[in-house]
C-alpha cells in the first residue's frame, strides 16, 4: 500500500517548524502591510533623530547647531555621552517606548485575533495545527511588532550613543526583551478580549482600560505604602519620645497621640495590604518599565534622581500630606526603599508572567472549546 | 470570456487602472493536478456513524448522522438551510467539535489531526488573509498542511495554473473579485495533493464558465483517484457530477445512494397514444392496475398518456402489443424518473409535513 507523502501518525518536530515558520512569515507580511507599522517605525527614527540633533560640548548645549542659553549644561556636567544616556533613558524609553510606542503597537495588533476568529479560522482549523499551538504562535507573532520596533530603536540609540556621545554602549539592547515583556502583559489581555468579542475596537479599549486600572492600582499601592511606612515610623518615633520623657504629665499628650496613630496605622496597613494583594496578581507595567530605565541607568552609570537629591539628616518631614515631628525625610525614604528592595526582579516579572499565563490559558481554553 | 468581463465590471477595472484587464486562463483540469495512486479504492474515505451535535445544550444540529463515502467517488451532500450540512463538514475538519462521533476519515478516527494534512478543504464564505498574494496564500496553506518549501512552491504554481489564476498569482488577495478568490481557494484546497477534498459551495460567486471549469476539475480529481465531498445548494450541479448523494434534513440523513438508487422508486414508463385510453379486459386490467400510475389526456392534441410505474419491460411491451392489437396509434414511449430536484423537494415537503403533524399532535396532546 502506497502511503501519501503527508501521511502521519503524529506530527514531527520538523512539521511543527514548517508550520511555525509559515505563521511567522505570514505575521511579518501582515505587519508589513499595515501602515501603522511603518508610521511607528518612522516615529522611532524621528525620536532618536531628535535626540541625535542635540549637541553638547564644553561651551554649552545646542539643538541642530543652534546654541541654547542654558548655563552649566556642558560636557563637564555630562561627560562621556551621559547626556544622551539620560535622554534616551527618560524620554526615549520612559516616555516614547513605555507609552506612545506601546499604544501604537496595541492599535496595530488589535485586529490580529478578531481577524483570526472571523476570517480564515475555518481554513486554518482544518489544517493539522493544534488550537493551543495556533493561539500561542499567533500571540508570539504579535510580539514581533514590538520586537521589531524596539530593535530599530535600540540599534539607532546604540549608534547615537556611539557616534554622538562617543560611547559604544551594548547595554542599550536590554530594552528589546524588557519592552517585549512589558508589551506582552497588555497584548495578552487584548488578544483574549479580541478572541472573545471578535472586535478590534473592544479589544483595544479593554486593554487600555486595563492599563489604566494597573496604573491606578500601582498609584494606590505606592500611596498606601508611603502612608503605612510613615505611620509605622511615626509610631516608632512617638514611642521613642515617650520613653525619653520623665514625667507622666509630659507623656500623657503623646500617649493619646500614639493611640490615635495606632488606630490610623491599622487602616493604613489594611489599605496597603489590599492594594498590594491586587497588585501582586496583576502585571506590573510601571515596575517593568522601571527595570528598563534602571538597567539603562546602570549601564549608563547614571545616579538616580533620588540619590542625587538627598536631604538633611535631621530634617523633619514638614511638607505635603504627611507632616511629622518624629519622622525624617531620609528615614522615610530609606524605609520605603527597603520595602521596595524586597520586591526583586523575579517578583516583578514572575508574577506578571503568571497573570499573563493565566489570561492566555483562559484564551486557549476558550479557543479550544469554541465551535466556528 | 464572461468570467473576465464580470470581474472587470465589478472590481478590477476600477482598482487597477494601469493593470491589464483580468483575462483568466481557462482551468486545465487534466494538465497539472498530480495523480494520487491509491491502492485503497475499495475502502471508505469517510465512514461516519452516530454523529450528533447539540449547540448550547438545546439546538440539535445533528441527530445521529451515519454516512459512508467511498474512495475515488464524488459524493454530494444536499439539504436545505439549517439541515446540518455545514456542521457535519466542520466536524469532519475539526472546526466544530461533535457532541458524539464515531467513525473514520481516511482510516483515522474523526478529529485525528495529522490526517488533516491529507484533506483539502474549501469552506463556504472563506476569507483569506488580504495582505497575502494569491501565491503566498496557497503556499501558506501548503505549509500549514506540512508541505516542505520546494514541494509547496512547485505545487502552488501548478494549482494556480489549474484554476486559471497564474497570471494574477502575485496580486494581493484583497484586490481579488469573489470569483477569483473562489478559484484561489480551490487552489489552496488542492495544494497538498489531498486524498479527500471537501468543498463547501465551490461555485459560489463563480460565473457559468467558471462553474463548468470547476466541474471539470472535480471530475478530473475523481479520475485521479481522489475522493470529492461536495456540499452544495445547487442541485443540478450536484446531480451532474456526483456518483452518490446524501440528502440531509433536520440533522439527519434522509436518503443516500446513487442517483439511480434514489430515483428508482420513481421510475416509470410513459406511453403516449392517439385518442382515449381503451377499456382493458378484466385479466389485463388486473395486471395493469397494480402498476398503472394514471392516465392523463392532452385534450387539445387528442392524445392520452398512460403511466406505468414499473421496471418490468415485458409489461410495457405487453401494453404496447395490446394497444397495437386494438389499432391504437402509439405516438411515443419514454422512460421517466424523478429528477434530483423533484426528489429533494418531495423529501423536504414530506419531512416538513411530518414535523408539522408531530407538532400539531403535541399541541393537541398538551391541551
Amino acid at each position: 500500500m502506497q502511503k501519501h507523502e503527508l501521511y502521519r501518525d503524529k506530527l514531527t518536530f520538523a512539521d511543527i517548524v514548517v508550520q511555525t515558520r509559515a505563521l511567522f512569515v505570514a505575521a511579518y507580511r501582515e505587519l508589513n502591510a499595515r501602515k501603522l507599522f511603518w508610521v511607528a517605525l518612522v516615529l522611532n527614527a524621528l525620536v532618536i533623530g531628535a535626540i541625535a540633533a542635540i549637541g553638547i560640548d564644553e561651551t554649552g548645549i545646542s539643538v541642530f547647531g543652534y546654541q541654547l542659553a542654558i548655563p552649566g549644561v556642558t560636557t563637564k556636567l555630562f561627560p562621556d555621552g551621559k547626556l544622551y544616556k539620560v535622554i534616551i533613558s527618560t524620554v526615549g524609553v520612559g516616555f516614547w517606548l513605555s507609552w506612545l510606542s506601546t499604544i501604537l503597537a496595541l492599535l496595530s495588533t488589535a485586529s490580529m485575533f478578531p481577524d483570526l476568529v472571523t476570517g480564515g479560522v475555518d481554513t486554518m482549523l482544518s489544517k493539522p495545527v493544534g488550537r493551543t499551538r495556533l493561539i500561542v504562535t499567533k500571540f508570539t507573532t504579535g510580539l514581533l511588532f514590538t520586537a521589531l520596533q524596539v530593535s530599530v530603536f535600540a540599534v539607532l540609540a546604540f549608534l547615537v550613543l556611539g557616534v554622538r556621545g562617543g560611547v559604544w554602549e551594548i547595554g542599550v539592547f536590554v530594552v528589546v526583551p524588557l519592552m517585549v515583556v512589558f508589551f506582552s502583559y497588555l497584548f495578552a489581555v487584548q488578544a483574549v478580549v479580541g478572541l472573545v468579542t471578535r472586535s478590534p475596537i473592544a479589544s483595544v479599549i479593554v486593554a487600555l482600560l486595563f492599563w489604566i486600572f494597573i496604573f491606578l492600582i500601582h498609584a494606590g499601592e505606592q500611596f498606601t505604602l508611603f502612608g503605612s511606612t510613615f505611620s509605622r515610623l511615626e509610631i516608632a518615633g512617638i514611642e521613642k519620645k515617650i520613653a525619653s520623657l520623665q514625667t507622666e504629665e509630659a507623656k500623657s499628650g503623646l500617649v493619646l497621640k500614639l493611640e490615635d496613630q495606632r488606630a490610623t496605622d491599622s487602616n493604613w496597613q489594611l489599605a496597603h495590604g489590599i492594594f498590594f494583594a491586587v497588585k501582586t496578581v496583576i502585571p506590573k507595567t510601571t515596575e517593568t518599565a522601571g527595570l528598563v530605565t534602571r538597567s539603562l541607568a546602570v549601564a549608563a552609570d547614571i545616579g538616580s534622581e533620588d540619590e542625587a537629591e538627598g536631604d538633611d539628616e535631621n530634617a523633619r518631614r514638614q511638607r505635603g500630606f504627611f507632616r511629622s515631628q518624629f519622622v525624617t525625610e531620609r528615614k522615610l525614604k530609606a524605609a520605603i526603599d527597603e520595602e521596595m528592595a524586597k520586591r526583586p526582579v523575579w517578583w516583578v516579572v514572575g508574577t506578571s508572567f503568571a497573570f499573563e499565563c493565566v489570561v492566555l490559558l483562559f484564551g486557549a481554553w476558550y479557543f479550544r472549546r469554541r465551535d466556528f | 470570456m464572461v468570467f473576465g468581463r464580470v470581474v472587470d465590471w465589478l472590481h478590477v477595472g476600477t482598482i487597477w487602472q494601469r493593470r491589464p484587464p483580468y483575462t483568466p486562463r481557462p482551468m486545465n483540469a487534466n494538465a497539472a493536478i498530480p495523480t494520487f495512486d491509491s491502492d485503497l479504492a475499495n475502502d471508505l474515505a469517510i465512514d461516519l456513524g452516530g454523529v450528533t451535535k447539540t449547540y448550547s445544550g438545546r439546538v440539535q444540529a445533528l441527530q445521529g448522522v451515519a454516512m459512508q463515502v467511498r474512495r475515488g467517488e464524488i459524493f454530494g451532500l444536499l439539504g436545505p438551510n439549517g439541515a446540518g450540512k455545514s456542521t457535519l463538514v466542520k466536524i469532519m475538519t475539526t472546526i466544530v467539535r461533535a457532541t458524539t462521533a464515531t467513525g473514520t476519515i481516511l482510516g483515522a478516527p474523526v478529529g485525528h489531526r495529522p490526517t488533516l494534512a491529507r484533506i483539502g478543504y474549501l469552506p463556504e464564505h472563506h476569507r483569506f488573509p488580504q495582505y497575502l498574494t494569491g501565491r503566498q496564500c496557497v503556499e501558506f496553506f501548503g505549509a500549514m498542511s506540512l508541505m516542505r518549501r520546494s514541494a509547496r512552491r512547485t505545487r502552488a504554481a501548478e494549482m494556480l495554473d489549474v484554476v486559471g489564476m497564474a497570471a494574477w498569482a502575485d496580486r494581493r488577495v484583497g484586490t481579488y473579485s469573489k470569483g477569483m478568490q473562489q478559484r484561489t481557494g480551490l487552489a489552496a484546497a488542492l495544494v497538498n495533493d489531498p486524498e479527500l477534498v471537501i468543498l463547501d459551495e465551490p461555485t459560489d460567486g463563480v460565473d457559468p464558465v467558471g462553474r463548468r471549469e470547476i466541474r471539470d476539475v472535480l471530475l478530473a480529481m475523481r479520475d485521479q483517484g481522489r475522493t470529492v465531498f461536495l456540499n452544495s445548494h445547487l442541485l443540478g450541479e450536484v446531480e451532474q457530477v456526483s456518483d452518490r448523494v446524501a440528502i440531509m434534513l433536520k440533522g439527519k440523513v434522509e436518503r443516500s445512494g446513487s442517483m439511480s438508487e434514489l430515483t428508482h422508486d420513481s421510475r416509470k414508463w410513459c406511453v403516449t397514444i392517439q385518442g382515449e385510453a381503451p377499456v382493458w379486459s378484466a385479466e389485463f386490467g388486473a395486471v395493469l392496475g397494480a402498476v398503472l400510475g394514471g392516465v392523463s389526456s392532452a385534450r387539445d392534441e387528442g392524445r392520452s398518456v398512460i403511466e406505468l410505474k414499473t421496471d418490468d419491460l415485458a409489461l410495457v411491451q405487453g401494453l404496447i402489443d395490446r394497444l397495437r392489437a386494438q389499432g391504437i396509434a402509439i405516438v411515443g414511449v419514454r422512460e421517466s424518473r424523478e429528477s434530483l430536484e423533484d426528489l429533494f423537494m418531495r423529501l423536504v415537503r414530506d419531512v416538513d409535513g411530518r414535523t408539522k403533524a408531530v407538532g400539531a399532535g403535541n399541541i393537541t396532546g398538551g391541551r
